[in-house]
């Protein structure tokens, strides 16, 4: 019967088992491997043995050139890009999910329609919604410059027209458009998952709560916002890692060369790590620099989600 | 606070579309209670006694009606600005803060009224009294809290405070001394002097910085200004908060647990960090809701006592809801028994038991349960099937009834001499009990199945058909229809 | 503590009549509940808004579009933004190709998603739990560890040449979900193991009782997994368009609509531009509206987008 079963099992798990290991494990040994590989051109399979020079090359901040690679740009953007959308982001999104969690718990009427509407944003799709900010946000004809914008100061500006015209586009206007677009696109799943950690915390603490007359805020501050820790200490790290790879929304608001940008205001775009990652691989002899840009991001992200979890530790109640 | 319900009643409405009456779950409820009294409501679930309770503590809205604490209508107050004191069922206590925080909580929210005393006086004061008279037992205390090679401050401070009656302040300041360290008795003597010195030098300057800025102190430290006490309301000082915590937790004996977690204590021990964090803020009601429901039997007995002595020394007046009317009987001062949200009857415990109004109250009090004959009135004479139970002139009128015989009101031997005015029952099984005996006995007027009567274990009784006598006082006649009690 | 005995405690509003009391609870209940919804109401306002200045601009005509002062509603409504955009996208291509890669991988997860979650949910195997968490901890694994090898082993089988290769490539490396096994896993494990018992004894096999018994019951979450897939595989980008290789015969809506608008430099398009991120986002809205009950679930048990 044991053994039996045992075969049987694994026939039912055939399946994953072979598609995992030729396109999850076996990808990720060979990425370690090519990593290290000196003048890889992986359609001929030649190399010059091994090296650590890919991972000297990306993390030497140089402004150096090849042909159609910015593989020396991961030092001087990619990294400081993607660092800079991931400290912006998650913490905000998470306050603002937080805040509207709270609010939609505690209302009784039009509930289940704003939940819908706070909804609605998951179920687009990144590029096409992209498209619109970057509509937007036009330095010419948006709605944002319109309202916010000064004729002089062009303050978010994206659009190729304005580019063309040699309008000197800010960075820091692309940080705030880009981070914008984020925070909108990532409310949603935020905002379900704090709401039905909201619904799962008994009434009681509440009502006890307001026995003791404890003042609104403050049961907020000591109650509600510690017994939704462990949901907390989950969206903390699903956001970093996917504030660590946001690519979608650079390509659908900057379009896919990564917007253009007054290099005196910061970076000359808004490339990130992944996308730093996709466009080396796109040559045939830069491939080593994406896979030793996809090591040092796996490396980072274990980083941060191992401090997250040891941080939390002694603040996260289970 | 004598607390006082007018009329009070909850409807929860229905829903006319689907047919679904309103639900009336508390109907036109009047009592009294009176200031320090601990009052049992009773009654099985869905009587009632909870959503009573909820509207006490304003977390129910009462549909009608008023709820007074003193002279103070308080029926559309919200909870938060009632003062109360309520131990939820399932303790509710919160599961991220340590017992000390749970208990501390409810304080952080309060202001206290007071004179503005020179407190860094008072707490040195306190200090040298101590040292003056108890150095060797401070000695004693925090040498035993050697834990690895090193000093605890924590559990110095803990074992000071519950000795000395000290705020945990005083006690790490104590402990801070370094008495631990020093070896010989000349050291710590010189110590001792020292620090001594200190404190007086201490409060000298803390008195002369108060008569710089205008203030005067009186012989109690109570600080004036041209001769009139400061009054100041204010938040709690740390050291207030501490004090009212480790007296509270003296009061129902969790000092040694305020460091833990609530996940990581016993069901008692929760209920009575519960209890704590009710007390804490002195307030005027106290409110309980089923607190003994979640403990297992011997804890609850245990418990029940506990709340008994808690209610006594604080004298605070207490609601206790609960469907066990064993927990009602032994530790109300009162009870009210409820069904269907309706005050059944109202009085003491005893009271209750002895002079049931109606066959509910007979049949909800009383371990084991009374037994309930079905019977007639006819001629003046009480009948269960052909025996004539009892004769009075008030049965006037012949109808049916039900008799409820309590289960120690039955007697047999001696006393079965009249021909009449006797029972005869079927005894099935025969436990004895130490002192008493339990019969189980069967009767075709009998409504149940069985009859469990209580007799003196001398008696010498046999299985098969047993003639038992009654006490009258024992017996009650309920009115077949209403079934309320018929007086003979 | 004789000191602190005679505390008196007191409320932060002692003192004050009871009707006062009243009167303050209930203008800070009826403030705080309007400021509330003034926040909620402002913010779902900023949601709203991209969806709204979608539809409208997609309706504007270029002069209407290049006004200093922009319009709140088009004037000129130009529902041939729509035909040119179709046309510019190449429609029928992107949707043909969207749909064979979407509805086979969507069948194709579901296949090896309940074999695998049947597996561990129900049958006794040595390293169950070990091989399980093995697969949970991959989840953590940034995909792009993934990608680059892929990519380099797939086009140098010369499957990015052919378009059956192509179509293969962009199906076959997403059969398996970790995330959907685990979703499906959960639901398994809930049916009462005295189900499987029973079946046992009756003499149905394994096989028959999954199929018969199982999937039945486990239906509402099988409907979100192929919800949650098809939408995954509507929103693809990145590796089709690594597959495709700029070859537009071999893309899917998603990168059709990033390149048909990636190169224009004139403000004249944004009206078509705008409608044909309405034509991509409109199915999506349409299968939300309609099964909101299983994308919202299924993405609250902690789901991962796609």
């Amino acid at each position: 019967m044991e053994s039996k079963n045992n075969w049987k099992a694994w026939l039912y798990l055939a399946p994953v088992i072979i598609l995992m290991a030729v396109f999850t494990f076996f990808p990720i040994i060979n990425t370690f491997f090519m990593s290290f590989l000196k003048d890889y051109n992986y359609i001929t399979g030649n190399f010059s043995g091994f090296t650590f020079d890919n991972y000297i090359d990306i993390l030497t901040p140089i402004n150096g050139s090849g042909p159609n690679t910015r593989f020396n740009d991961f030092m001087l953007t990619a990294l400081p890009n993607t660092l800079l959308l991931t400290i912006i982001t998650v913490p905000l999104s998470i306050i603002i999910a937080l805040l509207i969690s709270i609010g939609l718990n505690s209302i009784k009427f039009f509930q289940k329609i704003f939940q819908t509407i706070f909804f609605l944003p998951y179920v687009t799709n990144s590029m096409a919604i992209g498209m619109v900010f970057a509509v937007i946000f036009d330095t010419d004809y948006g709605i944002f410059n319109f309202i916010f914008g000064n004729s002089g100061f062009p303050w978010v500006s994206l659009s190729p027209t304005a580019i063309q015209n040699g309008v000197q586009i800010n960075y820091w206007a692309g940080v705030f458009a880009i981070c914008f677009y984020i925070i909108w696109n990532s409310l949603p799943y935020k905002i379900l998952i704090f709401l039905s950690g909201l619904q799962n915390i008994d009434k009681q603490y509440y009502e006890a709560a307001q026995i003791d007359a404890t003042p609104k805020r403050k049961t907020v501050w000591k109650i509600t916002v510690p017994l939704l820790s462990p949901q907390i200490l989950y969206i903390m790290i699903t956001s970093f890692i996917g504030a660590f790879k946001e690519y979608n929304s650079v390509i659908g608001l900057f379009g896919k060369d990564g917007g253009a940008f007054d290099t005196n205001t910061g970076p000359d775009s808004m490339i990130t790590m992944v996308y730093f990652i996709y466009n080396s691989m796109s040559g045939t002899t830069t491939i080593q620099y994406a896979c030793a840009a996809a090591v040092v991001l796996f490396i980072i992200i274990m980083i941060f989600t191992w401090i997250q979890f040891k941080v939390s530790k002694k603040r996260v109640h289970y | 606070m004598e607390i006082s319900l007018k009329h009070l009643t909850k409807s929860f409405p229905g829903n006319p579309k689907k047919n679904i009456p309103d639900t009336i779950a508390v109907s036109d409820l009047n009592i009294e209670i009176k200031d320090g009294e601990l009052m049992g409501l009773l009654g099985p679930s869905g009587c009632g006694k909870s959503t009573t309770l909820y509207m006490i503590a304003g977390l129910k809205a009462p549909t009608d009606g008023e709820i007074w604490f003193g002279d103070q209508d308080v029926t559309h107050l919200t909870p938060e600005k009632r003062g109360i004191g309520l131990v939820f069922q399932n303790y509710a206590l919160y599961p991220h803060m340590t017992v000390y925080d749970n208990v501390k909580f409810p304080l952080t929210n309060l202001r206290v009224e007071t004179t503005k005393k020179a407190t860094k006086v008072l707490d040195n004061l306190e200090i040298k009294k101590i040292l003056e008279e108890n150095l060797d037992e401070i000695l004693e205390i925090i040498k035993s809290s050697l834990f690895k090679g090193k000093f605890s401050k924590d559990a110095s401070a803990r074992k000071l405070v519950y000795r000395f009656h000290i705020v945990t302040s005083l006690a790490e300041r104590i402990f801070k001394f370094g008495f631990q360290f020093l070896n010989s008795e000349d050291e710590i003597k010189a110590k001792k002097e020292e620090i001594l010195n200190k404190l007086e030098e201490e409060n000298k300057k803390e008195l002369e910085s108060l008569t710089s800025k205008g203030f005067t102190v009186d012989e109690n430290y109570v600080v004036l200004k041209d001769g009139v006490p400061v009054e100041e309301k204010r938040r709690l000082t740390k050291d207030e908060i501490d004090a009212l915590v480790q007296e509270t937790a003296r009061l129902v004996q969790i000092n040694e647990y305020l460091a833990r977690k609530p996940s990581e204590l016993s069901g008692g021990q929760q209920q009575r960090v519960a209890i704590a964090r009710a007390l804490v803020k002195k307030p005027k009601v106290l409110l309980l809701d089923e607190p003994l429901s979640n403990l297992d039997a011997r804890l609850r007995l245990q418990t029940r006592e506990e709340i008994k002595r808690i209610q006594k020394e604080t004298g605070i007046t207490t609601i206790f809801v609960t469907h066990d009317q064993e927990e009602a009987m032994s530790i109300s001062d009162e009870i009210v028994v409820m069904k269907d949200g309706i005050e059944m009857q109202k009085d003491e415990p005893q009271e209750v038991y002895n002079n049931p109004k109606s066959l509910f109250v007979a049949k909800f009090l009383g371990t084991p349960p009374i037994n309930v004959f079905n019977g007639y009135i006819s001629n003046k004479s009480l009948y269960i099937g052909e025996e004539k139970i009892l004769t009075s002139d008030k049965l006037t009128e012949d109808k049916k009834v039900y008799v409820g015989i309590r289960p120690e009101g039955f007697m047999c031997d001696e006393h079965v001499n009249e021909k009449d005015k006797v029972l005869t029952l079927t005894c099935n099984q025969i436990v004895t009990m130490g002192r008493d005996m339990s019969l189980v006995c069967s009767h075709k007027e009998l409504c149940g199945d069985e009859a469990k009567l209580i007799i003196d274990s001398d008696v010498k009784v046999s299985i098969g058909s047993v003639k038992f006598a009654l006490k009258p006082n024992k017996v009650f006649i309920f009115d077949g229809e209403s079934e309320e009690r018929i007086e003979f | 503590m004789k000191r602190y005995d005679d505390l008196v405690l007191v409320l932060k509003d002692e003192g004050l009549s009871t009707e006062t009391k009243e009167k303050l609870s209930k203008v800070s209940k009826i403030v705080s509940l309007i400021l509330i919804y003034l926040l909620l109401a402002f913010a779902a306002l900023l949601v709203i808004f991209p969806f709204y200045w979608m539809l409208i601009t997609s309706l504007k005509n270029g002069d209407e579009y290049q006004r200093l002062v922009p319009t709140f509603w088009p004037e000129t409504v130009m529902w041939s933004n729509y035909a040119d955009a179709l046309r510019r996208l190449d429609f029928t291509t992107l949707l043909t190709n969207t749909l064979i890669v979407g509805v086979i991988s969507t069948f194709g997860t579901l296949i090896t998603t309940i074999f695998a979650a049947f597996a561990f949910a129900r049958l006794e195997f040595k390293g169950r739990d070990l091989f399980f968490s093995i697969l949970l901890a991959t989840m953590m694994i940034p995909g792009e560890m993934m990608v680059i090898s892929n990519y380099t082993s797939v086009s140098l089988l010369g499957m990015t040449t052919s378009t059956f290769g192509a179509y293969t490539a962009m199906i076959v490396p997403f059969l398996i979900s970790v995330f959907y096994i685990y979703l499906l896993r959960q639901n398994f494990k809930q049916i009462p193991n005295e189900l499987y018992l029973a079946a046992k004894v009756d003499g149905k096999s394994d096989w028959s009782y999954l199929w018969k018994v199982m999937v039945p019951l486990a239906m509402p979450s099988l409907i979100t997994i192929f919800i949650l897939k098809l939408m995954g595989s509507w929103n693809a980008y990145v590796w089709p368009n690594l597959i495709a290789g700029g070859e537009k015969s071999l893309y899917l809506i998603t990168n059709g609509l990033r390149e048909s608008f990636n190169t224009t430099a004139d403000a004249n398009e944004y009206g078509i531009q705008m409608a044909a991120t309405v034509i991509v986002t409109v199915p999506l809205l349409l299968v939300f509206i309609f099964f909101r009950k299983y994308i919202m679930r299924g993405v609250g048990r902690a789901g991962i987008k796609g």
